[in-house]
């Protein structure tokens, strides 16, 4: 179900994209917020606030930065990396905790060549 | 008012939109009179299939009870005992008590060589009135013993006329009076001199409108009023719904039904080769229900019974494209003319959605005043798209301006589109609706591809007057050549379909240079003082 959304979610971002270019009023975009929640969150909160998301993107609302939020408890180790020792650790998301229980996720802007090789 | 106060009345809002619409406008008393009336001129025209073509009996069905027996006989050759005229329809009856043809006198419908519309195609499997009996020998000899009719002709204006057909079988006699009423319906009540099981159908479904996009097979509504379809290669031949009110079979824009809103029936469904849906009523001893064949027309059926609108199906979006026909109704019973009235629904969406849109122009010239502080962005993050988009969005915060429409106003864009592509693709009345000039027909394309022109045009102006930032190079290209690619998609999509888009683009545009001079005039009289 997780790899289907994210697989649909990808198609749309590729291709739907074109169509309704530029017009999020929020960072990351409805779609990107999607997947970020599918990654990281259990499905049907992920469904949920995507879905308020989506109803919040309109002129209504101020926009801006307003990254997902999800919720997990530190103690599990879903998030240990496991091959940490070979100290070559390429973070993709940072928990920022908010609450007991919640944390802002935030992943990292993707380094391209352009920027390496400078 | 905080964001969750806001988010909440969001929510609110766009629900009551979707419930109100479905629940409060589908029942509008009609005022205006429906301009494709029949037209009550007799027929003088060919004798279409005096004698049908040997209609293939349908494969012999295994005889599960409680499904209805197949026949396994050839029917050649059979003769027609009754012929009625009625301002809506002209049919005859054959020597089987099934309604052998039925031709709807529909003007718009008539072809350049006269030729009406016949729901009633000859290589059926499954003719109007038939009715097959349980008993395989009973339903052999029921196939081959003639009826014997009340009148050979019948001809209805003003008042309701009856037919009575009457077949004696070695077991039992069997008697359809059939009623026809001057509005196009009839009343049909079967009654059996000893009680034998047996099944009556609506028939298969008309042949005269079919295309792939659209519904055709057998239409339910169930007790509890909700709707099942069965479409044609998709029966399981099974089926059984007890107490339905509506058994309809249908194509794109005709319908052969039975209905029965007091007591209900039971419906069988059976298939045959080609897995399509034969529809049967279970009968009784003294049986009685009413049909109408005939055109989809929302306001025929209305007049028959609001329920009876239920069989116009316009697929997945229903819930949507129901309320769209309504909206568009309404607004043609003022103007009369269906291109207008989509004209007019389209500004009045635009016209809702209006203080939303303001309220982003209004921040994107706002936006003007920051565009150095734009550009130094772009420059510094260039080739990283991601932070160039989060560094923007800070600086919109920070100035409390954001250019961007948002997601909602362009997801609730989707289906409101598909509700206009559903109706103009399913609604019997937009068929050869004319606009004005040259589109004679809207649910067809633009025969001189004038207006998907026009649409291109208006979507590459209101590109150019809208000020958008793109992070992505690539991404601008493309869209310089959306209006091209969208010209060629919207090419063989319905006229009516094409006009929608192309106002809609039209008063984007005119909505952006009003504002536009709005604040021109702001920023004049500022200068002033």
């Amino acid at each position: 179900m997780k790899s289907i959304t994210l697989y649909l979610l990808k198609i749309y971002q590729k291709f739907f994209t074109l169509f309704s270019f530029g017009s999020c009023r929020y960072y990351p975009t409805c779609s990107e917020y999607a997947k970020w929640q599918y990654e990281k969150n259990n499905f049907f909160l992920a469904t949920l606030y995507s879905l308020l998301r989506i109803l919040r993107c309109n002129q209504l609302f101020a926009g801006g930065i307003d990254y997902p939020i999800v919720k997990m408890s530190l103690n599990s180790n879903t998030i240990c990396y496991h091959n940490a020792n070979t100290n070559k650790i390429i973070v993709k998301f940072w928990f920022v905790p908010k609450s007991d229980n919640d944390y802002y996720l935030i992943k990292t802007f993707k380094r391209n060549s352009h920027c390496l090789t400078k | 008012m905080t964001q969750q106060q806001r988010m909440v009345l969001a929510v609110v809002l766009s629900f009551i939109f979707f419930v109100a619409y479905d629940f409060l406008l589908p029942k509008p008393k009609h005022i205006a009179q429906e301009n494709n009336q029949t037209t009550q001129q007799p027929l003088t025209t060919q004798k279409a299939n005096a004698t049908p073509i040997a209609s293939s009996a349908p494969a012999p069905m295994e005889n599960k009870t409680p499904t209805p027996a197949g026949i396994t006989k050839e029917q050649s050759d059979t003769k027609n005992i009754a012929n009625i005229i009625t301002p809506a329809f002209h049919a005859k009856i054959d020597e089987l008590g099934r309604i052998s043809l039925y031709e709807v006198l529909l003007e718009k419908f008539k072809t350049k060589d006269g030729k009406l519309p016949n729901l009633v195609d000859p290589s059926s499997p499954v003719k109007p009135l038939e009715i097959r009996f349980s008993d395989p020998a009973l339903n052999e000899e029921a196939f081959k013993v003639p009826y014997t009719a009340s009148s050979s002709d019948i001809k209805v204006s003003n008042e309701d006329k009856e037919l009575v057909l009457t077949q004696k079988l070695s077991k039992v006699t069997i008697t359809k009076k059939i009623i026809f009423h001057p509005n196009g319906t009839y009343s049909l009540h079967i009654s059996l001199s000893n009680p034998v099981e047996y099944y009556v159908s609506p028939g298969f479904r008309p042949k005269e409108a079919s295309d792939k996009f659209t519904f055709m097979g057998v239409l339910i509504r169930k007790a509890d009023g909700t709707i099942d379809t069965i479409k044609d290669g998709g029966a399981k031949g099974n089926e059984v719904y007890m107490k339905a009110n509506i058994l309809s079979a249908c194509d794109k824009y005709f319908a052969t039904t039975f209905y029965n809103f007091k007591d209900g029936f039971d419906v069988y469904i059976t298939k045959d080769a080609k897995e399509d849906p034969l529809a049967f009523v279970k009968g009784s001893k003294e049986f009685q229900l009413s049909g109408y064949a005939g055109a989809k027309s929302h306001k025929r059926l209305a007049a028959i019974d609001p329920r009876m609108t239920d069989i116009i199906e316009y697929g997945f979006f229903t819930f949507l494209a129901k309320p769209m026909f309504i909206l568009l109704k309404t607004i043609h019973s003022y103007i009369g003319n269906w291109g207008w009235a989509i004209v007019a629904t389209t500004i009045l969406l635009r016209l809702v959605l209006f203080p939303l849109t303001y309220k982003g122009m209004v921040s994107m010239n706002r936006l003007k005043a920051l565009s150095p502080k734009i550009k130094e962005i772009q420059k510094k993050y260039k080739g990283e798209p991601q932070k160039m988009n989060a560094k923007m969005m800070e600086l919109y915060k920070k100035h409390n301006a954001n250019p961007m429409g948002g997601c909602l106003p362009m997801i609730l864009q989707i289906p409101v589109f598909f509700a206009i592509y559903r109706v103009l693709l399913n609604a019997v009345e937009l068929k050869h609706a004319p606009w004005m000039g040259w589109i004679h027909d809207l649910s067809a394309m633009d025969p001189y591809y004038i207006l998907p022109i026009l649409m291109a045009g208006t979507m590459f102006w209101q590109q150019r007057i809208t000020p958008t930032n793109f992070t992505d190079p690539m991404q601008e290209k493309i869209m310089k050549f959306l209006p091209l690619i969208f010209m060629f998609f919207f090419v063989t999509f319905p006229a009516g379909l094409t006009l929608y888009w192309f106002v809609n683009n039209l008063f984007g545009v005119l909505q952006q240079y009003y504002v536009n001079s709005i604040f021109k005039k702001e920023k004049e009289q500022k200068g002033v003082a």
